[in-house]
């Protein structure tokens, strides 16, 4: 190569130069050469997305309004990255409005405006701060499951919830009871902001704790037979409370009562199931469950819609009681049975979860009792590494002491132990399910 | 006057003496090392990499977040500099004489790049596009780093100057849908204003400043941000993104694990 010969030429025996460059360095870790290796991967992805954007803009060219003017006529929404901001100025109404310091130089006016800046203002403060609130190590998103939670509660569902309101007038325009009030009132779109981020945040924390391999049932018993209770009251006080449905909902009675079942059903089996069943059975229960409520709940709704004017304009009617609630009678089912599924599911790939941290520093093979007994381990190199490469260091499953002098020594807190047992318990199930002879 | 025949002796009296004494050229031989060097660099292989670690692969298509935020602002920044040749940052209102409806000189010169010059409507097409992609991957490498933790001890300092490039990248959104002064610019122009007013003690004067005017009428607000979003903030979010590869250069990659 062309480096090459320059560098025999040139470089090479100069004062002041090295013999050796690049691989044959003793000081380099080996590894992907810059060049071409990482170069040309790294132009395949840039040329993917050059060719996303010409396609982009070829099919799709960015809208040009009529001319700026002094009358603005239309709904203004801003592009999609500054819809939460957008929202939570909208919202902002709903807090108190006064002045303090009146007359001073430092007057300051709480209006909703200022409000909003304030609103806008909270997940910058956040962001800023986070690295000096969050001084735990884990990294995973499993192992800190408050911190993962609370993220996809916050930046991802928060958001969302005010990016939403942002466009009330849209959905209130656009999805209307034959009588042409608004579906989604005010109220409802505002608990947005509360209600579908607090359960999101509780149902990724639980599911979180569920793949670090928590026991979640502590956990799984409130949340889901609370929220059943609650949709439960709800949909009583609805049905039975009179003069709570209006003249025109009142003929639809029957078919509310059904859109109640369907969605009280998979609740009410979720809750038996976190509550009275062995794992494994509460996990089929609760998967049927959901998944048959949810096509008879498509199967309803198309039918409704589909079949006859007048039974749509009756589903409509349904939808106005259901709509309204919706933080209450639309997500608590779902996020009810979804985290019941979340909290009692098998955790995946056990195995390489609890081993893969390892980075081979030694220390359980140091203190660990059996491998200076026995003959294999001398020249291994530890055991959860060697465990997780599925080469055994003389402390094959049924050798191991189980004392734990391994985990006591694990800078990455691996439970060695534990995954021992664990694999103990399956080679017995296994057993016991061949009617108790060896494999 | 003597010489000695020797170029090195004779520094001062001859023209490439005269370029030699004051561009040296041994240091450039150091500089060809360099590049060497570079060429022949490898990367260090990665935690993963080195123990055969095949269980975490979902997360590396995370870890090209960052790198695709910058080549879009390459991107922007190519396609910037040519819209910049035919775009005229004047937001001021005026009539148009033949149908006497309210236009503006801004909108008239997107009406020229978009109808009038040769692949305008691409280059703008492209620009509008690259600023979705890098604000949504500025985003999204944002929610990588946080739920992989990548922003503790020792990167927090990295973290904050990553939460003001993510606040330059939506200044940068919000100027860019105000420069073409349509009913968007307006609504947002407004929207923004009363913001700014909004805050206690220097409002009217922070909106002063960012818009030139406390309300959109003039439409000077159009030439004000268009200087915001062609100088102060690539000036700012150019140094700031090669602070923050920098840092990443210096203190490594916070892997998956």
């Amino acid at each position: 190569m062309e480096i090459e010969h320059v560098k025999g030429k040139i470089m090479e025996g100069m004062p002041g130069f090295p013999r050796q460059y690049g691989p044959v360095r003793s000081d380099h870790q080996p590894g992907i050469p810059f060049f071409p290796q990482e170069t040309a991967r790294d132009f395949v992805l840039i040329f993917l997305l050059v060719a996303i954007m010409f396609f982009l803009s070829a099919v799709v060219t960015p809208f040009l309004g009529p001319a700026r003017s002094p009358q603005i006529s239309e709904l203004i929404v801003p592009d999609w990255y500054l819809l939460f901001s957008w929202g939570l100025l909208k919202v902002a109404d709903i807090f108190p409005q006064f002045t303090i310091g009146a007359g001073t130089p430092l007057k300051t006016e709480f209006s909703a405006a200022f409000w909003g800046d304030l609103l806008s203002g909270i997940p910058v403060i956040f962001l800023l701060v986070l690295p000096f609130i969050d001084r735990g190590r884990e990294a995973r998103p499993a192992k800190a499951p408050v911190r993962s939670a609370f993220g996809v509660a916050f930046l991802l569902a928060w958001s969302f919830t005010a990016s939403l309101y942002s466009i009330r007038e849209v959905v209130a325009q656009r999805w209307q009871t034959p009588n042409g009030s608004p579906l989604i009132d005010d109220i409802a779109m505002k608990w947005f902001f509360v209600i579908p981020p607090v359960l999101v945040g509780l149902t990724s924390y639980i599911g979180l704790r569920r793949l670090g391999f928590a026991p979640m049932r502590r956990w799984l018993v409130p949340y889901v037979v609370g929220l059943t209770a609650i949709v439960e009251i709800q949909a009583a006080a609805i049905l039975l409370i009179p003069g709570w449905l209006g003249p025109q909902v009142r003929p639809y009675v029957v078919e509310l009562g059904v859109f109640f079942l369907v969605l009280l059903a998979p609740m009410l089996v979720s809750s038996v199931a976190v509550f009275a069943m062995t794992e494994s059975k509460a996990r089929k229960w609760i998967v049927r469950s959901g998944v048959a409520s949810l096509l008879v709940f498509a199967a309803l709704t198309a039918g409704l819609w589909f079949s006859s004017t007048a039974n749509r304009v009756g589903f409509v009617w349904v939808l106005s009681v259901l709509e309204p609630s919706m933080n209450t009678l639309l997500l608590f089912p779902i996020f009810a049975v979804v985290t019941a599924y979340l909290g009692v599911r098998r955790p995946y790939s056990t195995y390489e979860y609890l081993l893969n941290e390892c980075y081979q520093c030694g220390k359980c093979h140091t203190v660990c009792p059996v491998t200076k007994v026995e003959d294999d381990a001398l020249g291994g190199l530890n055991l959860v590494y060697n465990t997780f490469k599925k080469q055994h260091d003389g402390v094959p499953l049924w050798t191991c002491l189980a004392c734990d002098a391994c985990s006591a020594v694990c800078p990455l807190d691996i439970q060695y132990s534990d995954y021992i047992l664990e694999e103990r318990s399956k080679v017995h199930a296994r057993m016991a399910a061949d009617g108790g002879s060896r494999e | 006057m003597s010489t000695t025949g020797d170029i090195r002796e004779d520094t001062e009296r001859s023209i490439f003496g005269w370029i030699k004494s004051r561009f040296p050229t041994v240091p450039y031989a150091d500089l060809t090392r360099v590049v060497l060097e570079t060429d022949q660099r490898q990367l260090p292989r990665s935690h993963a990499e080195k123990y055969e670690l095949k269980t975490i692969w979902y997360w590396y298509p995370l870890y090209c977040l960052g790198g695709i935020a910058f080549v879009a602002f390459v991107i922007l920044t190519i396609t910037g500099i040519l819209l910049g040749f035919f775009y005229v940052p004047d937001g001021r209102l005026e009539l148009n004489p033949t149908t006497s409806d309210l236009t503006n000189p801004a909108w008239n010169s997107m009406l020229v790049i978009m109808n009038e010059i040769p692949f305008g409507f691409i280059v703008r097409g492209m620009h509008h596009w690259a600023a979705h992609i890098m604000i949504a991957a500025v985003f999204l490498h944002m929610c990588r780093v946080y739920f992989t933790g990548a922003y503790k001890k020792p990167r927090e300092l990295n973290w904050l100057l990553g939460v003001i490039l993510m606040l330059i990248t939506i200044m940068f959104g919000y100027s860019g849908y105000l420069l073409p002064a349509n009913n968007l610019s307006e609504g947002a122009a407004n929207i923004g204003i009363n913001m700014t007013r909004a805050s206690p003690v220097i409002g009217d004067q922070l909106a002063r400043l960012l818009f030139g005017d406390i309300n959109t009428l003039t439409g000077v607000y159009i030439l004000r941000w268009y200087w915001i979003h062609v100088f102060i903030l690539p000036l700012l979010g150019t140094a700031l993104m090669i602070l923050h590869m920098g840092l990443v250069w210096l203190q490594g990659v916070a892997e998956p694990h």
